[in-house]
């Protein structure tokens, strides 16, 4: 018999300890302690399998012990988070407001930090977790931070503040230390060097066994290795594990990269069908995917439009920027695509994904000399920027 | 566009606080009645029993760290003076942190449970061996001592009224639900006190529910905490609580909040001529715990362990550059004297430092008149005096400092007045031994075993020894007579005072003695308990 993975093992601990708090924890009379616990372990578990219904399950029991529970802020920085998950940044705004100690504490400074970042306010974002850090060196703050500087192009800064955060790390917190080598590796990625993030994405396996996010993540880097056997089995176990329609959308993608059109088509409609259905239930967090989806899946240009001027009336950032320029680009308004990537550049972000349409677009509008630039720095980034690679 | 894979995927919101092996309970260290072949040092860190009695966790490493040195001849005309106090903590620092080092005893085990117990810096060298958990066994050393070691699950030695002190220090946690981030409910802006305060009604004993605050303790089966009520959380009132016959009502009750639990833990035998090449001129023992865990990375570049080693499980390896090994590892928790974190350093994360606790001794002596504004008071209405100079307040005091300069001239009697023993037994030898002095027992956080007394606390911890009650007598005024004899460290476990007080429950504020006999002989903690 196989031994269990990290991840099985962690999970069945979870659920034992579920299965432990009886199913009238949340009865009257309410023990405090029990229900917090309950409630926690819904969280972990939800973070664990990243399944988003197990995360929309968990808040349902948050909203409820927030009504009955006198001293809520430990629920409203769970809920906060689950907001932030889900992109409804005005909610994470008014849950950290709900308690002036949540607020000011390094954990809801962080989050108000990443709110910042995500809202555009990059001067803040940085100085908000610059002052967390001085208060407390956690392992999650220096990765914070060094999620901005490799979006801001200090690519050192990046590296030693992940290297920091990572020696923070305990053997008692593996899977934390996994996530980090994946963004590590990401990083390495995102500029061409496989070798180095496939030796980030191995320690991640190694740290923490059985985890889909290793997974999916190992699955890009193969299919950008050329591999394409192999990333597709690997899409494939993901998906059976957690049928998340981005991944669909990934493996779709794949298929048609490699020229399988008829697989791809199969879970292109099914990723779509997906987005579609959650935006319906009135969830904001495929919009950014549904941008992309119809920006370079469908090529439909007016739906992408649709799609980004809805995520950007929820995060104003250069990413949602981009997003519509490139929409708009799709959709041949080209002045007004210059305009928005423009407007993104002017955030400061170094990013090849972003240069490569930058370049794009300004060609599109007539300006070789820019899109020439662009083109270079884009390649500058990332020499193997062409290659496969899936939206995140 | 990656724009939203962020950190916040993995954060833990608070849910990773477990108990953990990391979670050093106590340091005993006292000479050994056993002579035979010289003298003896028996040392014993006890730790939490993760994952489970007598199971080591091996991602752990603890070490014992071990600084022989002669006793300190006192000067006579000693001043008594912030100055004099900062002379010796200056001293102190000189001493830590230059050129002697402490000796160590490193140990890790590995997944079968075999631990590897590493002899650092000693004077006869190096060295490492491999041995069994769970049983007595002799470790001979490379110069021809043997030391005895148990590595394993033990009954857990601490006997306290942990609730009581709890309600003491208005420590809302151990009685509310209270929120991670609500950083300011913890020790609540109410005085400190021994007493019950009129309408303190968030800690004061509730008779309909007897066994509030007593969390996961054998034997009250009440554990559940209940919802902090709307703030503020502070007290206005002006007098200590008293029932209808007159009495004070303690916040001890003297239950063993202990009783039934368990243990791992590190005990050691070792000669003392193994300790210093002088057994006759180093006659304290300086010695204090910590507990380190693996780092993340390292843990997954594990190496499996050199064949030689398997081959040879005593050797000598003065030639291994050991702190590579330490570079592995996360320094979590120290332990050297009892209270001295819980009590003195407010239990903050930051301040785990054992004996390079100097750099807290200004935080130690405005600590110590926060301490003594709430329990002075509480001492002098029983009719007893105290050594802390609070204006002969009828009521304890919620008062905090922000200068030792400020805080000393409160708590210099408390700072070096020196500690009465309860009689003679613990000097055996009648030598001339100076009294101890809080200032010297808590800085360093070292446990400093005089090979020349029995090693009852101050002077090393015994198990028997009965500390947290101890603690509290810093505060009683040690010139001061009780029937007759002068106060000392144990007056509060006297019987007869209580019995004449007028204070219910009528009880010493913790239990006398431990749930289990001490064995007289290694390992000398109890057996564990089947169940604990």
């Amino acid at each position: 018999m196989n031994k269990p993975t990290d991840f099985d093992t962690e999970l069945a601990r979870i659920d034992k300890e579920l299965a432990g708090l009886d199913a009238n924890v949340l009865a009257a009379p309410l023990s405090i302690e029990r229900a917090m616990r309950y409630v926690y372990l819904l969280y972990q578990r939800a973070s664990l399998t990243g399944r988003l219904d197990e995360l929309t399950t968990a808040e349902t029991v948050i909203d409820r012990l927030i009504a009955e529970v006198r001293n809520p802020s430990d629920l409203y920085f769970l809920k906060a988070n689950i907001d932030f998950k889900f992109h409804r940044l005005s909610d994470v705004r008014r849950d950290l407001e709900s308690d002036r100690e949540l607020h000011d504490s390094p954990q809801g400074r962080a989050l108000l930090a990443d709110l910042d970042f995500q809202e555009g306010r990059y001067a803040e974002a940085r100085a908000g977790y610059e002052s967390v850090i001085r208060d407390e060196r956690t392992w999650d703050a220096l990765a914070r931070l060094a999620h901005f500087e490799s979006k801001m192009g200090d690519l050192d800064a990046a590296e030693r503040l992940y290297t920091e955060a990572a020696d923070e790390l305990t053997a008692k917190q593996m899977r934390h230390y996994a996530w980090l080598e994946l963004q590590r590796g990401l990083l390495d990625l995102t500029h061409g060097r496989r070798e180095e993030a496939r030796s980030h994405y191995r320690r991640a396996e190694r740290a923490y066994s059985g985890y889909w996010m290793v997974e999916e993540h190992m699955a890009e880097l193969l299919a950008a290795e050329g591999k394409y056997d192999d990333a597709v089995a690997l899409y494939q176990k993901v998906i059976a594990r957690l049928p998340r329609p981005e991944f669909k959308q990934g493996l779709g993608e794949l298929y048609e990269y490699i020229g399988e059109t008829e697989k791809a088509q199969a879970f292109y409609e099914s990723a779509l069908t997906d987005y579609l259905a959650s935006a319906q239930r009135g969830e904001v967090h495929y919009y950014h995917h549904l941008v992309d989806f119809y920006a370079d899946v469908r090529r439909d240009g007016a739906e992408a439009v649709h799609w980004a001027l809805k995520d950007l009336e929820l995060r104003d950032n250069y990413a949602t920027r981009a997003a519509l320029a490139w929409a708009l680009y799709r959709a041949d308004r080209i002045a007004e695509a210059l305009a928005e990537i423009n407007r993104a550049l002017s955030a400061g972000a170094q990013d090849a994904h972003l240069f490569l349409r930058a370049g794009r677009i300004h060609r599109a509008a007539g300006l070789e000399a820019d899109a020439d630039r662009y083109a270079q720095m884009a390649a500058a980034l990332n020499p193997r920027h062409q290659s496969f690679h899936v939206h995140r | 566009m990656a724009d939203h894979n962020d950190p916040n995927a993995v954060n833990s919101i608070f849910s990773d606080i477990d108990v953990s092996a990391a979670d050093l309970y106590d340091l005993f260290g006292f000479p050994s009645s056993d002579t035979d072949g010289g003298e003896k040092v028996v040392i014993a860190l006890t730790f939490a029993s993760v994952p489970e009695t007598g199971v080591f966790d091996t991602d752990m490493l603890y070490r014992i760290l071990i600084s022989p040195d002669p006793r300190v001849a006192r000067e006579q005309d000693e001043e008594h003076s912030l100055k004099s106090l900062l002379r010796y903590f200056d001293a102190v620092k000189e001493k830590y942190l230059g050129p002697s080092k402490a000796a160590e005893i490193r140990v890790t085990v590995d997944e079968s449970q075999r631990a590897t117990v590493k002899f650092i810096d000693f004077p006869g060298g190096s060295f490492q061996t491999v041995v069994d958990t769970n049983k007595v066994l002799n470790i001979d050393t490379p110069d021809g001592h043997t030391i005895k070691a148990y590595l394993g699950g033990r009954d857990d030695a601490f006997f306290n009224d942990l609730t009581g002190f709890f309600r003491s220090i208005n420590y809302a946690p151990q009685f509310y639900y209270v929120p991670q981030t609500m950083t300011s409910a913890r020790e609540l802006k109410i005085p400190k006190t021994l007493l019950e305060l009129e309408g303190n009604d968030l800690f004061n004993f509730d008779p309909a529910d007897p066994d509030w605050g007593y969390l996961h303790v054998n034997g009250k089966p009440n554990g559940s905490k209940r919802e902090l009520p709307p703030g503020p959380y502070t007290w206005t009132g002006d007098r200590f609580r008293k029932d209808e016959n007159g009495n004070y009502r303690f916040v001890y009750s003297g239950y063993d909040c202990q009783q039934g639990k368990n243990i791992n833990g590190i005990i050691l035998e070792i000669p003392l001529a193994f300790i210093t090449r002088s057994p006759a001129r180093d006659r304290i023992v300086n010695t204090w715990g910590e507990s380190w865990v693996l780092k993340a990375a390292d843990k997954i570049e594990t190496i499996p362990d050199h064949p030689f080693w398997l081959e040879n499980p005593l050797a000598v390896v003065g030639a291994l550059k050991l702190d590579d090994e330490l570079k592995r590892y996360k320094l979590v928790d120290t332990d050297g004297q009892p209270f001295a974190d819980a009590g003195l350093s407010e239990r903050e994360d930051s301040r785990q430092l054992g004996a390079n606790n100097f750099w807290l001794a200004p935080t130690f002596v405005k600590r110590l008149a926060h301490l003594g504004w709430g329990f002075a008071p509480s001492i002098t209405a029983l009719g007893l005096q105290s050594s802390f100079d609070h204006d002969n307040s009828p009521v304890s005091v919620h008062k905090t400092y922000a200068t030792a300069v400020a805080a000393f001239p409160r708590a210099k009697r408390t700072l070096f007045q020196e500690l009465n023993m309860p009689d003679d037994s613990w000097n055996p030898k009648g030598l001339n031994i100076p009294l101890r002095r809080s200032f010297e027992i808590f800085i360093p956080n070292v446990c400093a075993i005089d090979m020349d007394t029995t090693g009852t606390w101050p002077y090393g911890r015994r198990p028997e020894d009965q500390v947290a009650t101890r603690f509290l007598s810093l505060f009683l005024d040690m010139s001061a007579e009780f029937n007759g004899r002068k106060y000392h460290i144990d007056l509060l476990n006297d019987m007869s005072l209580w019995a004449a007080a007028p204070i219910e429950p009528k009880t010493p504020p913790n239990p006398l003695k431990n749930d289990k006999e001490f064995l007289s002989h290694f390992p000398y903690l109890a057996d564990p308990w089947v169940s604990g």
